[in-house]
């Protein structure tokens, strides 16, 4: 992750929706936790409803929607297996809980990384994450 | 090619951490393994030693052998150690079997009186034995009663009630529908290899299935296992069309023998 001074004024209201992008992803996280997809359309839908905002704030929303999606499929898969442990015929397992653990260090990782753009982009500063940020490069037209 | 090799670097991370933690017995660390077995084993024999104080265990040889060849020849057929299950023939007229902790495995005479053939009590018997195989049974106790109302029971402080409403989660109530269907379907399994016909357990389900209602007070077996006609279909349908030639063991004489042994006590 990295912050980088942009070329362009970032706007008090630009601000505060690319902030806002990260902290619907925070606030779907806490209220929507044994689902891992609450997060990703709460993302979705802020993304879908500014894409028509200027490039910093479609930049943030799509980087804050990228964030879920990856993810999203590690989580999933993690909630499958512990609702086939509880109901199916699967067991508690070493292999189970190494997958749990790591599912928690990347959640952790993510949900403290989020909190840090959230507040470094209502200051308007421009946060880069490791792969998404080139992703959203690719994606995101001026 | 930046992005590729960035989402590389990701997945080696993810899956480096997994392969790092996996290194690491948490079952051990946890205390999850001894726990459960400890438990399961001093509930298993509590539980039975509380239905052996009925005074309804029949310890005749003419009925636990032949129960035992069936047994044996499903157990042996499937690499399953067969000395591990602790069989007990209980006289009771409901057409009943069923699967405590601790690999007890009761089957009540009912059962043998309602069979037809050794086919159909291999089924029932293969079906609980893919039960215990299957680690269902703590699964459907933990599910119904709580963990902790369990351990205490292991423990010795746990109340009478509370066993009796245990032996009546095991003994005259269906696992759920999931766990039902894998354990037909791993019976079927072991009835192939064991050379035993199919077709009996599915015939066997249709029968007590559309028996009259006044029967079915003594058929708990059937009664609250779900849907016995589509389990008979799925049983059929999992059989296939090969043919397997089949080995009896006890023959229609030797389940006669047992059927008057079951007729004397009763009398």
């Amino acid at each position: 992750m990295e912050n980088q001074t942009q070329a362009w004024i970032v706007k008090e209201d630009e601000a505060e929706k690319a902030s806002n992008a990260y902290l619907m992803s925070l606030i779907a996280i806490i209220a929507g936790l044994p689902l891992p997809i609450i997060n990703l359309i709460a993302t979705l839908i802020f993304y879908l409803g500014n894409r028509k905002g200027t490039y910093f704030i479609r930049w943030h929303c799509l980087q804050a929607l990228l964030s879920q999606l990856s993810l999203l499929f590690a989580n999933s898969y993690g909630f499958w297996w512990t609702i086939y442990i509880i109901f199916g015929s699967d067991h508690l397992s070493s292999n189970y809980f190494a997958y749990i653990f790591t599912l928690i260090i990347f959640n952790v990782v993510e949900f403290i990384a989020t909190i840090y753009t959230a507040i470094q982009t209502r200051k308007g500063k421009h946060v880069r994450w490791f792969l998404y940020a080139d992703i959203c490069d690719l994606l995101c037209k001026k | 090619m930046k992005i590729l090799s960035q989402i590389f670097l990701m997945l080696v991370l993810f899956f480096g951490c997994i392969f790092l933690l996996q290194k690491v017995d948490w079952m051990s660390l946890l205390n999850i393994n001894q726990v459960s077995k400890s438990s399961e084993e001093k509930l298993g024999d509590t539980i039975w030693e509380y239905i052996k104080n009925d005074g309804k265990e029949i310890e005749n040889k003419g009925l636990s052998e032949p129960i035992d060849s069936l047994i044996q020849k499903i157990c042996g057929a499937n690499d399953i150690d067969a000395n591990q299950l602790k069989v007990h023939l209980i006289y009771n007229n409901e057409v009943n079997a069923f699967a405590l902790p601790n690999n007890h495995l009761v089957v009540y005479t009912g059962l043998i009186l309602a069979a037809e053939n050794e086919g159909e009590i291999c089924g029932v018997l293969g079906h609980e034995i893919a039960h215990i195989e299957l680690k269902h049974v703590m699964k459907k106790l933990v599910k119904e009663m709580g963990l902790s109302i369990l351990l205490s029971l292991a423990s010795g402080s746990g109340n009478g009630d509370k066993l009796k409403e245990a032996i009546k989660y095991l003994s005259s109530s269906a696992y759920d529908r999931t766990l039902e269907r894998e354990a037909d379907l791993k019976s079927v399994k072991y009835m192939q290899k064991a050379k035993i016909d199919v077709e009996q357990y599915a015939a066997f389900l249709y029968r007590l299935g559309s028996d009259e209602p006044e029967a079915m007070k003594y058929l708990s077996w059937v009664s609250t296992h779900p849907d016995s006609r589509e389990r008979a279909n799925y049983i059929l349908a999992q059989r296939g069309m090969g043919k397997i030639k089949c080995q009896a063991v006890l023959g229609p004489q030797s389940l006669q023998q047992m059927k008057d042994l079951i007729e004397g006590i009763n009398n």
